[in-house]
């Protein structure tokens, strides 16, 4: 699996983990985030069980297995947290985010030792180290219980399955062309986002928000002005159409 | 180490759990009808009065038994919830042992190596829980075993009873050919039971 590094500070740290040449062919290929300080990490989005292992094996090159502290899981989907079982014997003491709406489903991957921590549907933060991390609302993008995680000090947006692209092959890292890339991105936003209306709330709330980054969990991440790119065109795309 | 041979093994075993749990609702649906079958055959004996004169504590017999059948499938059902649990955890335990053994051939580092002994520790535990819960379980189809062994007998004694009950022959004869065939049922129940279980014993060595 390889990892890349996104951001580097005093404080922190934030790697993406993805692109695994072992994955079984079938399988929608995954990003995962792997954010750490000095003595804590957090993964976002862990993955399925597929993934487990190679995960395992690509996350300790950075860190140490006590120091996972934390878990998140945007949603609810096999691909996002479907491992779950398996991280909860392998670092038993921590605690994971994930969208209160979809804890009776989530524990069905398997918890009894992981602390459930609901994030209520308006939000919050947590503090990894000397970092912030907060839960942005993401909701019916595409899951009806949703959320992105926003670092104000590395200006990145993990996104979710907002701005997933489905691309094959040897893939690469960042969006390098935008009006190219739309042919990767349009049928996965208009098929699996199904209201206009919280795309537009989500728009208007992350124009608020000062991003260097926009790193969705599928296909290449966003930098720079590709990250004005993309919210202008999913402002104008017309969404839940099947 | 935990070879895809193994994995598969644990999951076999669970499907065994799930098969003697099955077989538990045939048991326990037979020897509530067997204790319905009791109170009517007191019933019509009451009426035959002296005709039916050793029927009578031959109905207490198949209440006693029934009941008791009905109570050690209780006993089991309980434990059966336990059992699930442990197969469950065995099959958990063989497949995070089979996930870290692929991030092992990965990149080979202590932590995944330490992962790999504490998962394998857990591994045995759970197996052994599992074992002693099979050992229980077999102990209560065991006594089973006997009951029904009684009620064989007990079915035969009554059909020379009903023999001798005049017009009321016919009924409770009737009640000996239904304690004949729940008590088949329970048994070939059991016996698959029991057959499940040594193999899963089997397995687990």
């Amino acid at each position: 699996m390889k990892a890349t590094e996104l951001f580097n500070s005093e404080s922190h740290q934030w790697i993406v983990l993805g692109r695994d040449p072992a994955k079984p062919e079938k399988i929608i290929d995954t990003n995962q985030y792997l954010i750490k300080s000095a003595e804590e990490a957090i993964i976002l989005d862990p993955g399925g069980i597929e993934l487990f292992s190679p995960m395992l094996a690509g996350i300790l090159h950075h860190v140490q297995i006590d120091n996972i502290t934390t878990l998140f899981a945007s949603h609810q989907d096999p691909d996002i947290i479907s491992s779950l079982g398996l991280w909860d014997k392998t670092v038993p003491n921590a605690k994971l985010y994930a969208p209160w709406l979809w804890e009776g489903f989530i524990r069905h991957f398997g918890m009894e030792n992981i602390q459930y921590m609901p994030i209520k549907d308006e939000g919050g933060e947590i503090k990894l180290g000397h970092a912030i991390l907060k839960f942005i609302p993401a909701h019916y993008l595409h899951s009806s219980g949703n959320f992105n995680v926003y670092d104000p000090s590395a200006k990145i947006l993990m996104s979710g399955d907002i701005g997933a692209s489905l691309e094959h092959g040897d893939v690469p890292l960042f969006v390098d062309n935008f009006a190219e890339h739309i042919q990767y991105m349009e049928y996965f936003h208009r098929r699996w986002m199904p209201s206009n209306r919280a795309k537009n709330n989500w728009v208007a709330r992350v124009r608020e928000l000062d991003i260097d980054m926009m790193a969705p969990q599928h296909g290449r991440i966003f930098k720079g002005e590709m990250v004005a790119e993309f919210l202008e065109w999913f402002a104008k795309l017309d969404v839940g159409i099947a | 180490m935990i070879s895809s041979h193994q994995a598969t093994m644990a999951i076999n075993n669970f499907v065994r759990v799930a098969n003697i749990i099955t077989n538990l609702d045939t048991i326990l649906s037979q020897a509530k009808n067997l204790s319905l079958t009791a109170k009517n055959a007191r019933v019509v004996a009451l009426r035959a009065g002296d005709a039916a004169f050793g029927f009578k504590p031959i109905t207490n017999f198949i209440d006693e038994f029934s009941t008791q059948t009905i109570k050690t499938t209780s006993e089991i059902s309980k434990l059966s919830n336990q059992l699930f649990s442990l197969a469950l955890a065995v099959v958990r335990c063989t497949d995070l042992q089979h996930q870290l053994n692929k991030a092992n051939s990965i990149k080979q580092h202590k932590c995944i190596v330490t992962l790999q002994q504490q998962s394998l520790c857990d591994l045995k535990q759970k197996t052994r829980a599992l074992e002693q819960a099979i050992f229980s379980l077999e102990s209560y189809f065991e006594d089973i075993q006997k009951q029904m062994r009684s009620a064989e007998y007990i079915a035969v004694t009554s059909r020379v009873e009903a023999s001798n009950a005049g017009e009321f022959s016919h009924s409770l004869e009737s009640v000996s050919d239904f304690i004949t065939n729940s008590a088949r049922k329970i048994k070939t129940a059991v016996n698959e039971n029991l057959q499940e279980i040594y193999e899963l014993r089997g397995a687990l060595r």
